[in-house]
């Protein structure tokens, strides 16, 4: 059986990766194992899910569907329960569908899983498996099979602090730092991974996998706050020694990772086939969108009225909102999820609209977001409106929020209650673009070669495919054709398979809570979040 | 389904030693009835969130009011005994 790796880069984008291996004066190649890569191999743009989010966009890579079908939308899952809105995280028991771990474990290939997000609490596959986006203290529970932790303390200054997100460092993502404090938010993810590298190195030498995949997000990260650094299209003329200095340690990132990328191949079979790709692109958002503030203007949202007690402050601060159930009817979440959730009232008398009143106050709250103007360019501040059931079809549609906006610079919006609705950042950051990037090499694939923009759930049924495996009827992405050669697809035929194995997993149920303790709770997830500005 | 208390107690302390076995804590006792998980055990607001999900999937079961555990008269609760979570365990398993 032949070997498939699969490196995934968090958010890596060819705006920046072709001038990272480009040779500029002063800088050098940075990525020029990546430049190689790319000259023997294919590459194309590859379109996120509808809304460019890690979270719906990994699980559409690793299970070739939707998140129509898969059900994962955001970081945190939303339950309404009229009275008031109880928010949690997302975990691997709420993916509908199978994962490609699976799909090719039972098929007698054995594989490795590093570092992917919504994969704990861990399923059994055949092979390894590290989920990613989990905190130190619970890593070594959350490994699969449960040996792998102490094999891990083999590796020289291993220390799953290291290795693990750290929240407390991770909720700074979206906040404008300060230039002294970005500095050590770059340090932070160069040893974070080299570690990430040292066990996907470890387990691809001893355990010799069919599918060895790892997802590097220091990439996503860094551009979140660097990005006015590394933009070669933002780089001042004549920068201040501060920003060569910034620029310079977020290359070292990039030259770090090139490394990386070349040692886990070199270390791969001869006969391996290698795939990269990220769960969607990059740019550059300079517009704050205070999505819940232009609700509240327009009447359908109410916030808390704050105590003045610590914990509500803290609460108000927090990264998912902080309102007032009984008097809201249309509401974003969470920051990073830029959708908007209109509630509709269970029985008389019980916060939202009527049913009967679904369709046409959306079509109406259309129209109101449409007219949201950006001050600053005079142009509408959302540039589209997704609506559920055409965005996200499938067995899970019904949790994806109603309305999905893209803005008009691709940012994410703001829940805070602040005023303008439209206002302008201090210096762009980095958001998400819908394309990110698509790249393979070895045999069997065409060189020098570059194809036109494609789903991202193609990359589950390319991978199978690289694997030697059929490929399920029910997924929703397809085998990349323009990536192999057509000799080796004539050798090699695509084989349509059974569906996938069926999920069964206990969706989770609610009980009535009382309203003055669920405050408490929501205190307690406070310290979760994304984005905000 | 009813499980006896004794059951459910080295069920849950078996989840703790699990997860705590690598923090950096100065409590070297073992893990009884009367540990409290931020006083003895350094619990911070993530791992309660992840404790929820080990008894959820040591219980099999993804449906429990933590409310009723993680709540008192209105308030959040400072500090959890090991004794509540399994007096909690015993009313709704």
């Amino acid at each position: 059986m032949s070997q498939t790796l699969f490196l995934g880069l968090d958010g890596a984008t060819f705006h920046l990766l072709d001038d990272l291996i480009c040779d500029r004066p002063g800088q050098g190649i940075v990525m020029p194992f990546l430049k190689r890569f790319m000259e023997r191999g294919f590459r194309a743009p590859l379109r996120s899910t509808p809304h460019p989010l890690t979270p719906p966009a990994w699980t559409t890579l690793v299970t070739g569907r939707n998140p129509g079908e898969h059900g994962i939308y955001d970081f945190m899952r939303v339950d309404d329960r009229q009275d008031q809105v109880f928010f949690t995280l997302y975990d691997f028991r709420d993916i509908r569908c199978e994962t490609i771990w699976s799909i090719a474990g039972r098929q007698n290939r054995r594989v490795s899983a590093l570092n992917f997000p919504i994969m704990a609490p861990p399923p059994n596959i055949n092979g390894s498996l590290i989920p990613g986006f989990t905190p130190w203290r619970h890593l070594r529970r959350n490994m699969t099979p449960a040996s792998l932790y102490e094999r891990l303390t083999a590796i020289p200054g291993f220390h799953p602090k290291e290795l693990a997100w750290d929240f407390e460092r991770e909720n700074e993502v979206g906040n404008d730092m300060e230039e002294e404090y970005l500095a050590d938010w770059v340090r932070y993810h160069l040893p974070r991974e080299k570690l990430w590298f040292e066990v996907a190195r470890k387990l691809l030498a001893e355990d010799r996998p069919e599918l060895l995949a790892v997802l590097f997000d220091g990439v996503d990260k860094i551009q979140h706050q660097a990005w006015y650094y590394l933009d070669p299209e933002l780089q001042p003329a004549d920068p201040s020694p501060l920003h060569r200095q910034l620029r310079e340690l977020c290359l070292s990132y990039f030259r770090n990772l090139d490394g990386y990328l070349e040692q886990l191949v070199a270390l791969a079979r001869p006969d391996a086939r290698v795939f990269m790709a990220s769960d969607h692109g990059f740019r550059d958002s300079a517009t704050i969108v205070r999505i819940n503030r232009y609700l509240a203007d327009l009447g359908h949202l109410v916030y808390q009225e704050l105590d003045g007690t610590a914990a509500a402050q803290r609460r108000e601060a927090s990264p998912f909102a902080y309102l007032n159930w009984h008097k809201t009817v249309a509401y974003c979440p969470t920051p990073s999820s830029n959708g908007i959730i209109i509630r509709v009232a269970q029985s008389p008398g019980q916060p939202g609209i009527a049913p009967c009143d679904y369709l046409g106050f959306r079509e109406r709250l259309i129209g109101q977001l449409y007219r949201l103007i950006d001050p600053a360019t005079g142009q509408p501040a959302i540039r589209d409106i997704l609506i559920r059931e055409e965005a996200f079809p499938g067995q899970a549609s019904a949790s994806a929020p109603d309305l999905t906006l893209v803005l008009a610079d691709h940012g994410f919006v703001s829940i805070r209650n602040v005023a303008p609705p439209v206002g302008q950042r201090p210096r762009p950051v980095g958001t998400h673009h819908p394309d990110g990037v698509f790249m393979a090499a070895g045999p069997g694939i065409r060189a020098g070669a570059r194809g036109e923009v494609f789903p991202i759930a193609d990359v589950a049924a390319t991978l199978l495919h690289s694997l030697e495996l059929p490929i399920p009827g029910d997924l929703d992405g397809r085998v990349a054709r323009a990536c192999f050669r057509d000799d080796w697809l004539g050798d090699h035929p695509i084989r349509r398979g059974p569906a996938t194995l069926p999920v069964n997993r206990d969706r989770p149920t609610t009980e009535a809570m009382p309203e003055s303790e669920k405050q408490k709770i929501l205190d307690q997830l406070a310290m979760l979040g994304y984005l905000e500005e | 389904m009813s499980i006896e208390r004794p059951l459910i107690l080295d069920k849950v302390i078996q989840v703790l030693e699990t997860m705590t076995q690598d923090w950096d804590m100065d409590y070297a006792g073992t893990i009884n009835e009367d540990v409290k998980l931020v006083e003895d055990l350094t619990f911070a607001s993530i791992d309660i969130i992840q404790l929820v999900v080990a008894l959820e999937e040591a219980f099999q079961r993804r449906d429990l009011p933590v409310d009723k555990l993680l709540l008192k008269d209105g308030r959040y609760v400072d500090e959890i005994k090991v004794s509540s979570i399994v007096d909690f365990l015993k009313a709704h398993l």
